[in-house]
C-alpha cells in the first residue's frame, strides 16, 4: 500500500516536470506550425521562380515598374499622412479625457472607442452613402445650392486618408490615454518646481513620457492604412501596394502577375519587421514610464473652455460617425438614389441575411469561439513563460508575438493558401479544404491580445503569492492553475475578449481562405457587396457593429480604461 | 457499459454507411460550385436545383457556392490541379473552359442526348459565338448582352440624351461620369474591349478606349460594382455590364437603364463538370435541370434569356419576365432575331496578354481622375 503511495507521487513528480515541458513544446510547435512555416514559404515563394530556383528577379521586375513604384511612393505617403492625422487627433482627444474634467466626460471616453469597431469595409460604404457624389451632402448641396456637378469628398487618395484617419485615430487615444495615466505626478510636478509650465512642460516632459505608449499606437495606424485594401478599392484607388497585392493574387489567371501579389506580400512582410524592430528599439531607449498608473487629478475647466472641449470633442465623434449613419441607413432604404435619405424602407436584408442565411452568424461565433479557446490554452502559457520565467527562447517568443500585429491579414491569409495546400496523411485533404483552418488563422493573428491582456495582470500579481504556495509544496505547474490563474482571471478574461471581438472583425485572411459554407460574416459582407447587394452587407455590417459594440462596452466594464494596453 | 456503447456505435456506424447503398441513390446529397455568375442568379439556380432533388429523388441535395470572378475562379480551378473543391464551374469566357479541357481538369458533361442537341451549335454573325464544346466538355447554360447601364435622373441634368450606342459614352459632358471594370480583372469588360478593338481595328479601337478612360471616373474593383455605383446615382453611365446585374438593381427598386448596343457580345455562361468532382452525377443533374424548362425559367425571370429557341421569356403582365423584357429593350429570345457580333474567339485569344498588358501601360498608369 505504501509502496503505491509512494510510486504515485514519484510518478506525480514526474508528470508535474514532464507536463510544463510537453506544454512548451506544444506551444512552439504551434507558433512553428501556424506562423513561422507559412512565412518562411511566402518569403521563399517571393525569392523563387517557377520552377522552384532562388532568385531576385522578381525584386528586380517590382523595382522596374513605375506603377508598382508610385503605389510603394503612395502607399508610404498615405501610411505617414494618417499617422500625422491620427496623431493630432488623438493627442488632443486623449488630453482632454485624461488631464480635464467636464460634462460628458465618461460619455466621450466610451465614445471614443467606437469608431475602432468599425469592420473593415463597412466604414467606406458607410461613408460613401453619406460622402459620396450621390451621398446624402452631395444631394443637399445640389438641391439647395443648385450645385451642378456633385463635390468629390471620398473618391482618391485624400478620402482613404480620411476614412482612415476617422477609423484609426482611437488606436492612438487609447495608447496615450495608457501612457498618460502610467506618468507619475512627481516627474511633472518637479518640472512645474523648476519653472517649466505650460507648453514647455508638455513639450519637455509630458509628451517624452508617453513616447514608447504614442510609438506602439503609430506603428499599428501605420501598418494598418499600408496593409488595407478594402478602403482604397471601394473609393477607385488602385495604385497603392495593398490594393496591387489584393488584385494580383486575385489574378491568378496570369502567373507574372500572381507571383508579383507574393512579392508584394512578402514585402509587406519585411516592412512588418523592419518598423516593428525599429520601433521597439526606440521605445525601449525611451521608455520612462512607471508600471503602476498613478491617480491623476483632473482640472475642471472654465464653463467657456468646457462648451470648447465638448464641441471638438463632439465634431469628431460626428465625423467619424459617419460610417455608421450611412451604414444603419443603407441596412434598412431600398432603392436609395439621389436623395438626401431612402424613401422607402424594408426589413428584408435583415430577414436574408438572418433568417434565410443563418450561416454567416453561427459561422462567426463558432470559428471565434473555438479561436479564442485556442488563444487562451496557448496565449496563457505564453503570457506566463515571458512574465515568470527564463526559458531560453522567450525573447524569440515575446517577438513573434508581437510580429503577429505586425503582419498583415492579407499576408497571412496568402502564406496559408501556399503553405497548407497538400494532402495531410490519414485525412487524404489538405488543411486548406477543411473549416477548421478558419479558427486555426483566426487563433493565431488574435494571439496577441490574449497573451497581452494576460501578461499584463500576471506583472501586477505579485511573486510572493506563488512563492507561498511553492513553500506548501505546490509545484510550479500547480501553483499556476491554483494561485495565479484564479488572480489573473480579469486580464485573461479581457485579453480573450478582446480576441473574440477582433476575431469577429476579421476579415483579410479569412476572405483568402473562406470555402463555400463556411462563410463568416465579415466574408458575407465583401461577398454581398461584390454581388451587388450593397444593402446586405450593410445589414450585416450592422449586426457586425452591434456585436462589437456589446463586447466593448463588457471589456470597458472590467477593465475599466486601461484597454490602451492591448494594442500595444 | 461502455464496450456496448461502442458496439452500438459501431453498428449505428455500419447502418449508416449501408443506408445509402441500399436505396441506390441517385445523385450524391451535396453540389459546390464556384462562379463568377452572382448570387442573384446562382443563389436561385441552385436553390431551385434543390428543391427539384428533393421533389423528384427525395435527396436533400446541400448546396454552395463560392463566388469568385473569372480569374480567380480560373486560377483556383488550376491550383488545385485535379482534386477540385467543388463539382462545377461556371460563367466566364468560354475560351478559358478550353484552356480547362486542354490542362484535363474537365470531364464530358455528358448529358441526354435530347437536352444536348437542343442547344445550337453558335449563334451570331458575322462571327459565331459557339454555344457548346464541340467536344463535349461545356455547355452553355443561357445567354446574355454585356450592355451599358446609365442612371436616367442623372443624364438628364447633365443635359444629354440617353445613350444608345457604345460612342455615346464618349461624349464631353460624360467626363469624370462613366464608370468601368478592367479588363484585366472582368470577363464582361475583356469582352466588350475586344468588341471596341475588333469594331475599330487596333489602332483605333486603342484610341477609343483611351477617350472612354478620359470620361471615366471610376475604375471599380469588380465587374458587379459598375452598375451598383450607377444606381446608386454615384456615376451616370457605366460600360460592359451583363443585363442581369442591370436587371438585379431594377428589381431591388433603383430607377437604372440597359442598353445592349450593336455588336454588344452575348454569352453563354458555359458550364463545366471539374475533372475529380467529388459529387459528378448531382454535377450533371444540375446541368440538366437548368436546361430544362423549370431551370430555364430561374434565368428568363431574372434578365438572362434562354440558350435554346424552345422557349420564349414571357409571362403574365406586370411579372418579372415582363419586366425583363422591356427591361431588355424588347427581346423575348436571342433566336428570333439577328445577332450581330464581331467577337472573334480565335483573336481574342491570341491578343488576350498583349490586351491586359496594354491596359496595363497605356490606361492604367495613366489614368488620373479627372
Amino acid at each position: 500500500m505504501s509502496n503505491g503511495t509512494a510510486a504515485s507521487i514519484r510518478s506525480h513528480a514526474r508528470a508535474d516536470r514532464l507536463l510544463p515541458a510537453l506544454g512548451v513544446g506544444v506551444i512552439w510547435l504551434f507558433l512553428l506550425l501556424f506562423l513561422v512555416y507559412p512565412l518562411m514559404r511566402i518569403l521563399y515563394d517571393a525569392f523563387s521562380d517557377d520552377a522552384g530556383r532562388l532568385t531576385l528577379t522578381n525584386f528586380v521586375e517590382f523595382a522596374r515598374d513605375p506603377y508598382y513604384l508610385r503605389s510603394l511612393v503612395n502607399s508610404l505617403l498615405l501610411g505617414l499622412g494618417t499617422v500625422a492625422a491620427t496623431s493630432v487627433l488623438g493627442f488632443a482627444v486623449a488630453f482632454l479625457l485624461v488631464r480635464y474634467d467636464f460634462v460628458g466626460r465618461n460619455l466621450f471616453s466610451y465614445l471614443t472607442l467606437i469608431p475602432i469597431i468599425s469592420p473593415p469595409l463597412v466604414g467606406v460604404l458607410g461613408f460613401t452613402f453619406i460622402m459620396g457624389r450621390a451621398g446624402t451632402v452631395n444631394v443637399l448641396l445640389e438641391d439647395w445650392f443648385g450645385l451642378a456637378k456633385p463635390v468629390n469628398f471620398v473618391y482618391g487618395l485624400h478620402g482613404v486618408l480620411l476614412v482612415e484617419a476617422l477609423h484609426l485615430f482611437p488606436m492612438i487615444t487609447l495608447n496615450v490615454v495608457d501612457a498618460l495615466a502610467k506618468i507619475d505626478p512627481a516627474l511633472e510636478e518637479a518640472a512645474e518646481s523648476v519653472g517649466a509650465r505650460g507648453w514647455k512642460k508638455l513639450v519637455t516632459i509630458t509628451l517624452p513620457l508617453t513616447t514608447p505608449g504614442y510609438v506602439a499606437g503609430a506603428l499599428l495606424v501605420f501598418i494598418w492604412t499600408f496593409s488595407d485594401f478594402a478602403t482604397p478599392l471601394v473609393l477607385g484607388v488602385h495604385d497603392l501596394i495593398a490594393s496591387q497585392a489584393y488584385l494580383n493574387i486575385v489574378q491568378f489567371v496570369d502567373r507574372r502577375l500572381f507571383r508579383m501579389g507574393i512579392v508584394i506580400s512578402a514585402l509587406m512582410v519585411a516592412l512588418a519587421v523592419v518598423f516593428l524592430v525599429a520601433a521597439r528599439r526606440y521605445v525601449a531607449i525611451k521608455d520612462y514610464s512607471s508600471l503602476s498608473y498613478s491617480k491623476i487629478a483632473r482640472r475642471r475647466l472654465s464653463p467657456l473652455r468646457q462648451a470648447a472641449a465638448i464641441a471638438f470633442l463632439s465634431a469628431v465623434m460626428l465625423l467619424s460617425f459617419i460610417p455608421y449613419l450611412g451604414v444603419g441607413l443603407a441596412s434598412v432604404g431600398k432603392g436609395w438614389s439621389l436623395t438626401p435619405f431612402p424613401l422607402r424602407y424594408t426589413l428584408g436584408y435583415f430577414e436574408r441575411v438572418i433568417v434565410e442565411t443563418p450561416k454567416y452568424i453561427v459561422n462567426t461565433f463558432l470559428y471565434s469561439a473555438l479561436a479564442v479557446v485556442l488563444c487562451v490554452a496557448i496565449g496563457v502559457p505564453i503570457a506566463w513563460i515571458l512574465a515568470r520565467t527564463r526559458l531560453p527562447g522567450r525573447d524569440t517568443l515575446d517577438g513573434l508575438n508581437t510580429l503577429i500585429l505586425a503582419i498583415p491579414g492579407t499576408a497571412i491569409g496568402i502564406a496559408y493558401i501556399r503553405a497548407f495546400h497538400f494532402d495531410l496523411p490519414l485525412v487524404g485533404r489538405g488543411l486548406t479544404s477543411l473549416w477548421i483552418i478558419l479558427p486555426l488563422v483566426l487563433a493565431i493573428r488574435r494571439l496577441p491580445y490574449t497573451v497581452r491582456g494576460s501578461y499584463a495582470s500576471l506583472l501586477l500579481v505579485h511573486r510572493s503569492m506563488e512563492e507561498a504556495a511553492a513553500s506548501v509544496g505546490a509545484s510550479g505547474f500547480h501553483s499556476f492553475s491554483d494561485v495565479t490563474l484564479p488572480l489573473i482571471w480579469r486580464g485573461v478574461l479581457v485579453g480573450s475578449l478582446f480576441s473574440f471581438m477582433t476575431s469577429l472583425q476579421e476579415a483579410s485572411a479569412v476572405l483568402f481562405l473562406s470555402l463555400g459554407g463556411w462563410e463568416t460574416i465579415t466574408v458575407g459582407i465583401f461577398s454581398f457587396y461584390i454581388a451587388g447587394s450593397a444593402n446586405e452587407a450593410a445589414a450585416l455590417g450592422v449586426i457586425l457593429i452591434v456585436v462589437a459594440a456589446v463586447s466593448v462596452t463588457v471589456i470597458n466594464r472590467i477593465a475599466g480604461t486601461r484597454m490602451g494596453g492591448m494594442f500595444g | 457499459m461502455k464496450r456496448f456503447a461502442i458496439l452500438g456505435l459501431a453498428v449505428l456506424l455500419a447502418a449508416g454507411a449501408s443506408g445509402p447503398a441500399l436505396g441506390q441513390a441517385p445523385i450524391e446529397s451535396e453540389l459546390a460550385l464556384i462562379t463568377p455568375v452572382s448570387k442573384f442568379i446562382h443563389d436561385a439556380a441552385l436553390k431551385a436545383f434543390a428543391d427539384y432533388a428533393k421533389e423528384k429523388w427525395n435527396v436533400s441535395v446541400k448546396v454552395s457556392a463560392i463566388p469568385a470572378g473569372t480569374p480567380v475562379a480560373y486560377g483556383r480551378i488550376v491550383e488545385w490541379k485535379g482534386k477540385p473543391e467543388v463539382d462545377i464551374f461556371w460563367g466566364g469566357e468560354s475560351a478559358l473552359f478550353e484552356k480547362l479541357a486542354e490542362q484535363k481538369l474537365l470531364q464530358k458533361v455528358e448529358i441526354s442526348r435530347e437536352v444536348w442537341e437542343a442547344i445550337p451549335a453558335a449563334i451570331g454573325k458575322p462571327r459565331p459565338i459557339p454555344l457548346k464544346d464541340k467536344d463535349g466538355f461545356w455547355v452553355g447554360t443561357a445567354l446574355e448582352p454585356y450592355g451599358l447601364v446609365y442612371h436616367p435622373k442623372k443624364i438628364q441634368r447633365l443635359g444629354i440624351p440617353e445613350p444608345r450606342e457604345w460612342d455615346d459614352l464618349l461624349n464631353p459632358k460624360l467626363k469624370g461620369e462613366v464608370a468601368q471594370c478592367a479588363p484585366t480583372r472582368s470577363s464582361s469588360s475583356n469582352a466588350t474591349y475586344e468588341v471596341i478593338l475588333s469594331m475599330y481595328g487596333e489602332d483605333k479601337g486603342w484610341e477609343w478606349l483611351r477617350k472612354l478612360a478620359a470620361n471615366t471616373g471610376h475604375f471599380t474593383a469588380r465587374s458587379r460594382d459598375v452598375p451598383t455605383v450607377v444606381a446608386k446615382g454615384e456615376y451616370s453611365a457605366g460600360f460592359a455590364v451583363p443585363s442581369y446585374m442591370a436587371f438585379e438593381e431594377k428589381l431591388a427598386g433603383f430607377e437604372l437603364k440597359f442598353v445592349a448596343p450593336k455588336n454588344a457580345f452575348v454569352t453563354p455562361e458555359p458550364m463545366a463538370i471539374l475533372a475529380g468532382a467529388r459529387n459528378p452525377k448531382a454535377a450533371r443533374a444540375f446541368i440538366e435541370f437548368l436546361l430544362s424548362e423549370r431551370g430555364q425559367k430561374v434565368f428568363m425571370e431574372r434578365g438572362l434569356f434562354p440558350i435554346t429557341p424552345k422557349y420564349k421569356v414571357q409571362g403574365p403582365p406586370g411579372s418579372p419576365a415582363e419586366l425583363a423584357v422591356e427591361f431588355t429593350g424588347g427581346v423575348r429570345s436571342y433566336f428570333e432575331r439577328e445577332v450581330s457580333n464581331v467577337y472573334d474567339e480565335d483573336v481574342a485569344q491570341k491578343r488576350s496578354d498583349a490586351l491586359k498588358q496594354k491596359f496595363r501601360t497605356d490606361i492604367e498608369s495613366t489614368w488620373r481622375k479627372p
